[in-house]
């Protein structure tokens, strides 16, 4: 993720009210993270697993903070127990921000059979879990996308994933 | 030491804008017949009432968070143990209700040659501990309600009986969800917040 991208979504997340900052490090939003760790405007927590992670924000989002967790692929594959229930149980208002790793575009090395896995099971994945997402994929409709993504979550009260790809992410 | 007598104990200690949280099974029926009024969250699953404690305590840094966990529940995702260690929150109390099984089933071993105290410390809690009576119960809440935090505390209770019921309509779901936002919007944390 370049710093573009990287810019666009703080100030975005800022302009939300978006100050709760939550994460398990990976690399393709590793620049995202760090950039939202040393900015003092946001408090910044590093999880141990997915599912506390998605958990610990959930307890945060309905105790009236704005929460986005910052994830992959693999993150929500791993944090899909507790989605389910902070999602379709709770409706908890989390937003996330998730690489879409195995996307066309992923030139990031790690083995083409983890990236068609990733491809394939992604957005069957969430629309199981009736996540709603959008691919964020264009620089031009990033900020409206993270504008659009927080509202709807908000107002629906409930997880929403927005899947980075393309000139966004890679 | 029975489950019911520590929860009704603790109940006691807990005032009108504390907030807790309580995992699935016994916890939270038991825990709805001491203190069924306030801000409660009931019956997470298996994993998830500790780190969901956890997210209340940066949302109301100003009062005490109770976690009331269990000892299959913390098994299952004991990760959350280093998360709270990193997070370090000084509000919270976690309890973890450990009556050595799955549920009331006895033969169903969780914590045989396992010391989720020592789990704790060991993640980075220094407040850990594992009391076996009544009264260490009594002493150690007591002082965890009054000290900085973060504390767990492992109560060593005895397997209880069979399933408890509880009104549904207030312990588990989207209708307990809705009366614990009520009272999340009515807190004076979150009305001082607005």
């Amino acid at each position: 993720m370049d710093q573009h991208s990287v810019q666009v979504i703080v100030e975005t997340l800022k302009e939300e009210g978006v100050d709760l900052a939550v994460t398990l490090p990976e690399e393709p939003t590793f620049a995202l993270t760090e950039a939202m760790r040393e900015d003092p405007f946001f408090q910044a927590v590093t999880v141990a697993g997915e599912g506390n992670g998605l958990a610990f924000c959930a307890g945060a989002a309905l105790g009236g903070r704005r929460v986005v967790f910052v994830t992959g692929i693999a993150g929500l594959l791993v944090g899909t127990w507790a989605l389910s229930q902070m999602g379709m149980v709770y409706g908890a208002p989390i937003l996330i921000l998730a690489s879409y790793r195995g996307d066309f575009g992923d030139h990031s090395g790690i083995p083409g059979s983890q990236l068609l896995m990733f491809k394939q099971v992604a957005e069957p994945l969430l629309g199981a879990l009736r996540v709603p997402y959008r691919i964020v994929n264009q620089k031009a409709t990033l900020k409206r996308m993270i504008q659009e993504g927080s509202f709807a979550c908000q107002d629906y009260s409930h997880p929403i994933v927005l899947l980075l790809s393309g000139e966004v992410l890679w | 030491m029975k489950r019911f007598d520590c929860l009704k104990l603790l109940a006691s200690l807990v005032d009108e804008h504390m907030f807790a949280v309580t995992s699935l099974s016994t916890n939270a029926p038991f825990w709805f017949n001491v203190r069924p009024q306030g801000p409660n969250f009931f019956a997470l699953n298996m994993g998830l009432c500790l780190p969901f404690a956890l997210g209340l305590t940066v949302a109301f840094p100003k009062r005490k968070i109770i976690a009331i966990d269990s000892d299959g529940s913390l098994m299952n995702d004991s990760s959350s143990l280093i998360t709270v260690a990193d997070v370090n929150p000084a509000n919270l109390v976690a309890f973890v209700m450990d009556n050595g099984s799955y549920a009331f089933m006895s033969s169903t071993f969780t914590t045989r040659r396992t010391d989720l105290a020592k789990m704790a410390q060991g993640a980075g809690i220094a407040n850990a501990s594992t009391v076996e009576t009544l009264e260490e119960f009594s002493a150690a809440a007591k002082q965890a309600m009054e000290s900085a935090g973060p504390t767990l505390i492992v109560a060593k209770v005895e397997r209880d009986p069979g399933r408890v019921s509880a009104d549904r309509s207030r312990t588990s779901g989207r209708p307990m969800r809705e009366w614990f936002m009520d009272a999340v919007r009515r807190h004076p944390d979150y009305q001082e917040r607005r």
